[in-house]
């Protein structure tokens, strides 16, 4: 069969070279009509692996602390790359990786949440820029994603899609893993292909319980071997995309306990330890200066020795949380392996999306969701959330989300400044990346240092298998790939670098790379505030981009970016600022900082529904999806059928015990519980079982006001007539959980009281007929639209956290 | 000393632990300071509540702490609004103590603690002030009332300052 055109997709048909005469007398088959394309003769398998919220600074392989036996062999069997850039936002580098272009040019300016209306922020890859896997797909390649996704904007991941937004609608055949922009490890909300599935069985199995990254490799194993069971030659596509090592840091103490002690020196002493080490194994050169710890951050020196078991606990968490992900990562290495095709399989390891993250604040939390909330907690008042929930101990365990401090973040970052979100410098541009391909890599063990980014890692497969970027896919024109092929390098040490320029934009926080010159411009808030104080000097009109500080490195002597050379270079941070506008552009990045627009006044439409009705068994309706009930007053009523024998269990549940709400029957009596994040926990309770048959009950939120964070009296009705009453005095204003989702009639996953955990799901014995919220009972049109903006605020501090 | 010899200070601390409140309680059991008595009072994830005792009141042959009543103060996070502190101080009608104690307590205690949370009261003599408060290094909210007076009414009004106190804010 003669090379069909791959510029074009999907492949045509070949035209038929049979012949059909009006009987099979003299009539002859063409075989090749009822085939479907294949890849070029030799493509290779390819796995991409990618690590969540992950420093350069964390894996042994590049100096770390963190054990990680698998990565360190992939690398010194294939190759380590020690100038590969993220994009300093996950939903951003995901993007880039999977279009081989800019974030922004395909919509991904910011996060998978934060839809906005200006084109390089809307959360939706425009048709002209199809991803890579689809490509492969339609050239004959098994595609097959696990794990985390985040490129699904928040409203539209239930049973209503659309569709295309999802995996599936990327070119994966295959998928299985969360939506969101993180996910509990042990409680996960999951989708598989195109339905939300939620909490495993495995999750109530209390023997053996379920753990996603366990899960996430067996399922990857379980399709490959049924891939091959089916086809012994097609090539697969795996993008396995832990969700480790984002918070929540869930991992067994068994592996967290192998760090015990580890961190005790605390993180300036760790971050010179790292340093030295990567200098030994080469993987920085040996006149690179340590970069010096930020003002935000405290020394660890200056820590209350009361303290420093807490914060010592945090980073060994997420020490065995992270080497178990290196772990798991081998189990599907060990599967490639035993199919016989480790040899012709390209993996490539990307070691984090955007730097380790900081989003944890100094403190770090028991509950990520605090931050996003606006919950200033101090160290201490979080060292006795951990305290009520478990101990330090029971960090790491299902009862808490937590996030380690920023200053680990900061250490796991090392040599560079900053981290996450922090797109002006290395520490939230620069990842550790390893190739491995026995079949082609000659020098195995050795490093690259080209400049390569993650725009790059789609072309380079494309170039490796022998498939050109379409120029049409489904007869709309494609915009060229961004990213350059670095399959070369692969092969040729000296292999030419190039690319050459490159611009970064995360949050404001600007670089312009070109030539070896780095111009970096950060914004001066500290990357985890959002308070009104902070944005402000952000405003329209008060922003003055060009004005704000410039440092100038020359990356080729400078691998850290320790001497700013701006007060000796005008004319060349002129230069870059200029071709940063350019590119800015070019690439759909203007109007900055449109991810903070919702901060600005600037939201999108109201949305006319305020009643929301469930009728049947509706579960997981995802956590971005529920209905508007923050900051001020709405009802839940429900049409229940009660047996006469009497009734138990949850009518209706959103999340968990470290956030949201549950109105259920216990011992006969209604109740209504909600945790405002786990730090208040709220309760009323009807003094008399529900009568038996139908019957309505119903819960009233009187707000006190309706404004962030607002009070209020709960009252609990029965047929009408009040059966309790009782007051919450904080409200959560801006979102119960970053996963766990609503359900009718059960509370999946973690449950939201306490009380019933040993009967969890606990499903109502009677039947709910139907649910309805009513978000707008009491809002004049001004506080609606107050509240709204508040609303995006919300979403958009969600989004910086994701 | 029995409770009428000078004047008495209440400390009232508000933690989001039990494991914060006790420690607190073994350090003020420890500082050396003459004490009244102490009490630990919590709740559980469960929403269960525990109320733990110093002897003191038992040895001093008084009503207790407890008895009187209190209110622990919900220690607010600073972003949020101030939580409102509500209830009615009960009469002390003695009789056996330990009971007496427990279910006044647990009467009143039931509406204030909140799930998870924890407080702890001291009663001591102002004269032991400077070894008792400086032991209480964890309570995210804390006040001190203090009253003179018949042990039982000084003990009512110095609880009732303490709770003004933390009702204010605290410290």
């Amino acid at each position: 069969m003669s090379e069909p055109d791959r510029t074009s997709l999907p492949i045509r048909r070949p035209p038929f070279q049979g012949v059909s005469n009006r009987t099979l007398d003299g009539s002859k088959p063409d075989w090749n009509l009822i085939g479907h394309p294949h890849a070029p003769e030799d493509a290779p398998n390819v796995l991409l692996v990618l690590i969540d919220d992950a420093g350069f600074g964390n894996p042994s392989t590049f100096g770390g602390p963190i054990n990680t036996p698998r990565y360190t062999q992939m690398a010194e069997a294939g190759l380590r790359y020690n100038r590969f850039h993220v994009t300093a936002l996950c939903s951003p580098t995901r993007a880039a990786l999977l279009t081989g272009r800019n974030n922004h040019a395909v919509g991904f300016g910011s996060i998978g949440e934060l839809s906005s209306g200006f084109p390089g922020y809307t959360a939706v890859v425009p048709r002209d820029c199809t991803p890579v896997p689809r490509i492969l797909a339609e050239n004959g390649y098994s595609t097959a994603a696990f794990g985390k996704w985040h490129l699904t904007p928040d409203g539209q991941q239930g049973q209503a899609g659309p569709f295309d937004r999802w995996p599936n609608g990327w070119g994966f055949d295959y998928f299985y893993g969360f939506l969101g922009g993180d996910s509990g490890q042990w409680d996960p909300c999951l989708a598989e292909n195109q339905k939300i599935i939620g909490t495993p069985e495995g999750f109530y199995d209390k023997e053996n319980p379920y753990y996603l990254p366990d899960a996430m490799a067996d399922k990857t194993i379980e399709w490959l071997h049924g891939v091959r069971a089916q086809d012994a030659r097609k090539p697969f596509f795996v993008y396995f995309s832990t969700g480790c090592s984002h918070a929540p840091h869930h991992v067994a103490s068994e592996w967290a306990d192998k760090y015990k002690g580890k961190f005790d020196q605390g993180w300036d002493r760790l971050r010179e330890e790292v340093f030295a080490r990567q200098k030994e194994l080469g993987v920085i050169p040996s006149d690179a200066e340590l970069t010096a710890r930020d003002e935000a951050l405290p020394a660890w020196d200056d820590l209350p020795d009361r303290l420093k078991a807490y914060y010592a606990r945090q980073m060994e968490v997420y020490a065995g949380y992270s080497e178990n992900a290196d772990h798991n990562v081998g189990r599907v290495i060990d599967a490639i392996a035993e199919l016989g095709e480790l040899d012709n399989t390209v993996i490539v390891w990307i070691w984090g999306d955007n730097g380790a993250s900081l989003e944890g604040a100094v403190t770090g939390s028991f509950n990520e969701l605090t931050m996003q909330n606006g919950i200033p907690l101090t160290d201490e008042m979080q060292l006795q959330l951990v305290e009520r929930y478990g101990g330090i101990e029971a960090w790491g365990s299902q009862i808490m989300d937590p996030h380690y401090s920023a200053a680990w973040a900061w250490a796991g970052n090392t040599p560079f400044k900053w981290g996450k979100q922090v797109g002006s410098h290395l520490g939230g541009t620069r990842n550790p990346m390893v190739v491995h391909w026995p079949a082609r890599i000659t020098d195995a063990g050795a490093l690259r240092s080209h400049f390569t980014h993650v725009i790059d890692i789609g072309p380079t497969i494309l170039d490796i298998a022998g498939i050109p970027a379409p120029s049409h896919v489904d007869g709309v024109e494609q915009e060229p790939l961004h990213g350059l092929t670095f399959a070369d390098s692969l092969a040729d040490a000296g292999a030419p670098e190039r690319h050459t320029q490159q611009y970064f934009e995360t949050m404001g926080n600007r670089a312009m790379y070109k030539d070896g010159w780095w111009l970096a411009m950060k914004t001066p808030r500290i990357p985890w505030v959002l308070t009104p104080d902070a944005l402000r000097p952000y405003a329209p009109g008060v922003w003055d981009p060009d004005a704000g500080p410039a440092e100038l490195y020359y990356l080729p002597d400078d691998f850290t970016q320790a001497n700013d050379l701006a007060a000796d270079h005008p004319d060349k941070v002129a230069e870059l600022k200029e071709l940063f506008w350019q590119d800015a552009e070019k690439y759909k990045v203007l109007p900055l900082l449109a991810t903070l627009s919702a901060f600005f006044g600037i939201v999108p439409p109201l949305e006319e529904v305020s009643t929301v009705e469930y009728r049947g068994d509706v579960q997981n309706v995802m956590s971005g999806m529920i209905p508007r009930i923050y900051n001020h007053s709405y009802t839940i009523s429900a049409d229940l059928v009660v047996p006469a024998e009497g009734v138990e269990g949850v009518i209706v549940a959103e999340a968990d015990h470290l956030g949201g709400f549950s109105l259920f029957v216990e011992d006969g009596k209604l109740t209504h519980t909600y945790s405002m994040m786990g730090v208040f926990v709220y309760r009323q309770q009807a003094e008399d079982p529900l009568p038996a048959g139908e019957v309505n009950v119903r819960m009233e939120f009187a707000a006190d006001a309706p404004k962030p964070a607002t009070g209020g009296d709960v009252t609990l009705l029965v047929d009408g007539k009040t059966v309790a009453n009782g007051r919450i005095d904080h409200t959560v204003p801006i979102r119960f959980s970053a996963y766990a989702g609503m359900d009718i009639g059960r509370d999946n996953g973690g449950v939201v009281d306490l009380s019933y955990e040993a009967k969890k799901p606990f499903a109502f014995t009677g039947t709910v007929k139907k649910v309805a919220f009513d978000v707008k009972p009491h809002l004049s049109t001004q506080d609606e639209d107050a509240l709204h903006a508040v609303a995006r605020h919300g979403h958009a501090g969600h989004g910086l956290s994701a | 000393m029995a409770f009428d010899d000078e004047t008495i200070d209440v400390l009232i601390g508000g933690y989001m632990s039990k494991d914060a409140a006790d420690d607190d309680y073994e350090a003020v059991l420890g500082s050396g300071g003459y004490l009244h008595g102490a009490v630990v009072v919590s709740k559980d994830l469960e929403g269960k509540l525990a109320v733990e005792e110093s002897d003191h009141m038992v040895r001093e042959g008084a009503e207790g702490l407890g008895a009187v009543g209190f209110v622990v103060g919900l220690f607010a996070p600073p972003l949020l609004a101030a939580t409102a502190v509500g209830a009615v101080i009960g009469a002390a009608t003695g009789k056996a103590l330990h009971h007496k104690t427990e279910s006044k307590l647990e009467e009143q205690v039931g509406a204030t603690i909140p799930v998870g949370g924890a407080g702890l009261i001291v009663a001591y003599p102002h004269s032991a002030a400077g070894k008792i408060e400086p032991a209480v290094t964890r309570a995210i909210q804390k006040a001190v009332g203090e009253a003179e007076g018949h042990h039982v009414q000084a003990l009512k009004a110095a609880v009732a300052d303490a709770q003004q106190k933390l009702t204010e804010g605290g410290s």
